[in-house]
């Protein structure tokens, strides 16, 4: 009993982690229909500005990740500016080679100047709360849990009642309609996108004291970041929480009850879910912000 | 702007045709280039300069130095400059730059019967990349005709670039692939200075076990050098008697470890085991913590032994064990560069940070096939080789003897546990300069 | 310029220039001064030749973007390593190398059907991402099953390294691709690629069965690059899951059918070449930058030469000058969208966003 009751809070606890990690992935692909291949480099970017200001400042990560998500904000608006706005509206293996490129600049130029040393962020909510006996719940995860929440919330007050968000969700649902009504659709994605990355970066601040921050930890962030979005559906909002916390829960689930292989397991999972899903319902689980048409007739 | 245009298409045009014909011709010639310029095989002899802090400040000066050499022996190594073992690869390249250093300048050269030869390292950058790396080793055989080669960095590379080596009859010596499986491909030309991976935990657990400590758990990374490594601790722990009440394996690049951790925890043992590399050390003193975990001992096989990681974590790794090929507190003694001491104040002179393990298994590598040649008084592959399997010599690095699969078992691995922030050597009890702390925290 | 590119003449130039390449890539091995090293970095360079040859099948001519065809390339290496160190024949235990590797292709060619037929169903980007998931499902899978596959310790082969057999054996089969695929693109089947390419509904119209096109060529494509993951295998003499599949293979066989120019015949020759020659450089003169320009080469030739190198001698397109000066124009990116470009993929519901659903959020 006591075993499954910390299945579950590591589940949850895991959920909540993935969930900051695929929000900004999902809405940019639902929004702009841009596959940000570099997004776990974008997490590693925040990672290092959070360690880089406890380093430097001993500012908590909790406490960084809204300078973090500032700054993140305004590389984000810079990516789009220079490239993003180019690709948009090209086929998608366009932007998704030239995303590419960014996480191979991304990864190298950060090795460049930080080495590929491994680091590790501090933080002062680490250690674990006894909840009775032979249950725990981690400390550190759990605010990560409380922060992803808040961030989910503010997210979905921002599209459904500012003007912006308004717009961002009109132009997802049909770019030449929103044109035609006067939405500047070019402001909306610069908007969205650096919105997204900053998020993005906020997400590797917060994980910074759960993960070693180096340059090359990106792509299989980015893999995780893929198989939720495409599992629980584009650019929502409510997939992306539901998602992550789903597949979390199955890898603490798999990964305890099995014995030997369980952790392996609870990876293959998350990809073989990907596919199936993808196969036998591919606008997702929870529908999404872009509806999808991916049926090939 | 029509002319322009034309231009750039003759400039791919002429691109694709080099393309066809480069591996052949300019390429190669362009690759060995930087290679050459940075090795560190070239300095000067006078001792003051030596020591300053960029060997190849003094290249001009070289040029004088080298007539007192009969000649040059080349050797040849691919060492990752880029990608994931980046880190690692520097460690080693330095490792082996500091020996050719030491031999160039303060040795004066390798003796070959009455003369003295001069070394040359010839490197490559493997970009930690299996295809790369024996595409390289090949490359170091043909291109750049080396007498020996010396090994790159990971079980994973040295793997394939043994068989290379093997099947060109090139003698391959090396200190930082350690996996049991590349020694029993009855291979004759690939010699292993270090212990073998399935030792790696034989000290640590005989010390634990002489605390008193009864059972264990392990996990490691379903990766080759993992998982030798992992196979040896189940051995060491039945011939300890330690009962083993769970092993997990989990797969590379793994982000929670939280599941592992609850099992184990659960399991309440004495001893924890963890396989894997420097990520896996974060996750798991994390992991622990969050959960509340605390075992007697944790022995965790890659990180304790490096500073980085006690700098980086501070007290959460507090008490963890870690094996160790070499430590410069060693108390290992040669004729050559001195005691193990000796040789860490020379490699910092050098480099200006003090030497980890891979980088003395390096320099160890080079020393052992230095002295198999001035053993056998000639280059010549057999007598060499013949040379290395009598070798019974200790140097800074421990004891070497080759056996019949060309494993060191000369020299017993040692085990580090970190003990107020700083890493001290807790076994073997000839190397030791602590005694264990079991359960850790008292 | 155009009418040279149109002419007979260039064309002959052209034809005769592959010939005399091929030529002399026959005779070089006969030659004193070739070593095993020049033969060994010629095969590397013709594996990766070859995974962009079939990876532009399914990726240039159909259209569907494969973003795990390494996988085929794993399997593969994986049936050949398998066979050649664990399954018994009349001979003793092992197959010997030839039998096993015929048979890695046949296996890989398989599965890629099996696979295909599912995912085939998908358009677009979830195609991508859905063989993006197998690629790393199979991987994953391979390290679980140890008993079979040794798991992450992998599989040791007995070394045998011919380089001069290897390197011609792989050259025929280069060879034989090219011819394939221009054989390919003058059939009736061929064409029937391209329908499926441009307008698949309205191919099926027409009487094409879009979907068992669809997978036979995914299928060729799978086997022939579990073929060059066989002879791969026997070469390095090691396998492990993370040797053996590795997303670079497949990156280097979309960024080298790229440079070359996607949907056509010689793009991924060339460009797979030109690439490889450019590593080289780059590596050999900028140690550490060379990645960062790399990745920068990537972003370039994706915004500015969209139809490759083939691509600059075809008239039709649009030449990297004037995209240049475009750019330095100043013109919005709405002056070139993707009408232009022969790199048009069937995504026409991604970026058209005509859609009706709710929102939801």
């Amino acid at each position: 009993m006591s075993q499954l009751l910390q299945v579950i809070i590591n589940g949850i606890a895991l959920g909540g982690m993935y969930t900051v990690l695929v929000l900004g992935f999902s809405i940019i692909w639902g929004v702009l229909g841009v596959i940000n291949f570099a997004h776990g480099e974008f997490v590693m970017l925040g990672a290092y500005t959070a360690w880089l200001a406890n380093d430097q400042l001993g500012l908590d990560p909790f406490l960084a990740a809204p300078l973090v998500f500032l700054f993140m904000m305004m590389v984000g608006f810079a990516v789009q500016k220079i490239l993003v706005n180019r690709v948009i509206d090209r086929p998608h293996l366009v932007s998704l080679l030239v995303m590419f490129g960014v996480s191979i600049i991304l990864s190298n130029g950060m090795k460049l100047i930080f080495s590929a040393d491994f680091r590790r962020n501090d933080t002062a909510l680490d250690g674990s709360w006894q909840l009775m006996d032979g249950v725990t719940i981690p400390v550190t995860k759990f605010f990560v849990l409380l922060a992803a929440l808040g961030i989910v919330s503010a997210l979905s007050v921002f599209l459904q009642r500012t003007r912006m968000g308004k717009s961002i969700r009109a132009a997802a649902q049909n770019r030449e309609a929103a044109r035609i009504v006067g939405i500047d659709v070019k402001k909306v994605y610069a908007i969205t996108f650096a919105l997204c990355i900053g998020i993005t970066g906020a997400a590797g601040a917060l994980i910074s004291p759960i993960l070693a921050v180096q340059p090359f930890q990106g792509p299989p962030l980015t893999l995780k970041a893929f198989a939720i979005t495409a599992m629980a559906g584009l650019g929502s909002i409510k997939g992306a929480l539901g998602g992550a916390m789903i597949l979390g829960l199955i890898e603490a689930g798999l990964a305890i009850y099995i014995s030997g292989i369980g952790t392996n397991l609870a990876v293959i999972a998350s990809f073989v879910i990907l596919v199936v899903a993808l196969v036998l319902r591919p606008q997702g689980l929870f529908g999404g912000l872009r509806p999808v048409d991916a049926m090939a007739s | 702007m029509r002319r322009l245009q034309r231009i750039l298409a003759l400039v791919f045009a002429l691109a694709m045709i080099g393309a066809a014909c480069g591996t052949d011709a300019e390429s190669v010639d362009n690759a060995i280039e930087p290679s050459e310029e940075d090795s560190g095989s070239s300095g000067d002899g006078a001792e003051d300069e030596a020591t300053s802090e960029d060997p190849d400040d003094s290249d001009d000066s070289a040029m004088e130095e080298t007539v007192g050499f009969a000649g040059t022996i080349k050797f040849g190594a691919a060492l990752s400059e880029t990608g994931k073992f980046s880190v690692e690869g520097k460690d080693s390249r330095q490792g082996y730059d500091t020996w050719a250093e030491w031999v160039n300048n303060e040795y004066g050269g390798i003796k070959v019967g009455d003369d003295r030869y001069e070394v040359e390292i010839i490197y490559y950058d493997d970009e930690s990349d299996a295809d790369t790396a024996a595409n390289l080793i090949q490359r170091l055989i043909d291109e750049d005709e080396v007498n020996f080669l010396l090994g790159p960095y990971s079980s994973g590379l040295t793997t394939g670039a043994s068989a290379i080596s093997e099947a060109n009859g090139v003698i391959m010596v090396e200190g930082n692939g350690t996996s049991d499986s590349m020694f029993e491909r009855g291979f004759e030309n690939l010699f292993l200075v270090g212990t073998v991976a399935s030792d790696y935990t034989k000290s640590g657990i005989e010390a634990m076990a002489a605390s008193g400590a009864t059972t264990a758990v392990i996990a490691y990374e379903d990766t080759s050098f993992p998982t030798a490594v992992a196979q040896g601790a189940i051995a060491h722990l039945e011939a300890n008697g330690i009962e083993l009440l769970a092993t997990e394996k989990y797969p590379k690049d793994i982000q929670d470890v939280s599941a592992i951790m609850t099992k184990f925890r659960d399991l309440e043992p004495d001893i924890f085991i963890g396989g894997g590399h420097y990520n896996d050390a974060v996750l798991f003193a994390n992991s622990a913590k969050e959960l509340g975990f605390k075992p007697d001992a944790m022995l965790i096989t890659v990180g304790p032994s490096n500073p980085k990681l006690v700098s980086e974590l501070g007290d959460d790794v507090a008490g963890i064990l870690g094996p160790t090929q070499w430590e410069a507190s060693m108390a290992y003694e040669g004729d050559y560069f001195g005691t193990a001491g000796d040789y860490a104040a020379y490699y910092e002179s050098l480099w200006g940070e003090a030497p980890v393990y891979q980088a003395a298994s390096a320099t160890a590598s080079g020393m052992a096939l230095m002295l198999a040649i001035e053993s056998a008084g000639s280059l010549d592959t057999d007598a060499v080789r013949t040379a290395l399997r009598g070798l019974d010599a200790e140097i800074f690095y421990g004891p070497i003897s080759f056996d019949e699969r060309g494993v060191n078992i000369g020299k017993p691995m040692g085990t580090v546990q970190i003990q107020d922030g700083e890493i001290k050597v807790i076994a073997p009890d000839k190397a030791a300069v602590a005694d264990l702390v079991f359960p850790i925290g008292e | 310029m155009r009418r040279l590119v149109e002419s007979k003449a260039f064309r002959r130039v052209a034809v005769m220039l592959s010939l005399a390449v091929l030529a002399w890539l026959v005779v070089l091995p006969l030659r004193e001064s070739t070593t095993n090293s020049t033969l060994f970095s010629l095969t590397l360079m013709l594996t990766t030749i070859a995974i962009s040859i079939n990876w532009n099948l399914t990726g240039g001519f159909t259209g569907y973007v494969d973003f795990g065809h390494a996988v085929w390339f794993g399997i593969g290496a994986y049936v050949t390593a398998i066979l050649m160190t664990k399954q018994t024949s009349g001979l003793g235990i092992g197959w010997p190398a030839f039998p096993a590797i015929v048979l890695g292709a046949l296996i890989a060619g398989g599965m890629a059907a099996v696979i295909g037929k599912a995912t085939m169903r998908l358009k677009g980007p979830y195609f991508s991402i859905a063989m993006l998931g197998t690629f790393v499902a199979v991987r994953e899978i391979v390290r679980v099953a140890s008993p079979l596959t040794g798991g992450g310790v992998g599989l040791t082969l007995p070394p045998y390294l011919n380089r001069q057999l290897f390197y011609y054996i792989e050259l025929g089969l280069v060879v034989a691709l090219i011819c394939f695929t221009w054989w390919l693109r003058r059939t009736r089947f061929g064409s029937a690629l391209i329908a499926v390419r441009e307008d698949e509904v309205g191919a099926e119209m027409r009487g094409i069965n879009a979907t068992r096109l669809k997978v036979t060529v995914f299928s060729f494509a799978g086997g022939s690059t579990g073929l060059f993951g066989g002879l791969w295998a026997f070469q390095n003499t090691f396998v492990d899951p993370d040797i053996a599949f590795v997303e670079s293979r497949t990156i280097d066989a979309v960024m080298g059918t790229m440079l070359g120019g996607i949907g056509t015949v010689a793009g991924p020759v060339v460009g797979s070449a030109a690439l490889y020659w450019l590593r080289e450089v780059l590596w050999a003169n900028f140690l550490d930058y060379h990645l960062i320009i790399q990745g920068l080469l990537l972003i370039m030739i994706v915004l500015y030469v969209p139809k490759g190198i083939v691509g600059l001698f075809d008239p039709r397109s649009t030449s990297i000058v004037t995209l240049w000066s475009r750019w330095f124009g100043g013109e919005s990116v709405d002056a070139y969208g993707s009408s232009e470009d022969l790199v048009q993929m069937n995504d026409s519901a991604d970026s058209t966003n005509d859609h009706k659903t709710e929102v939801t959020s």
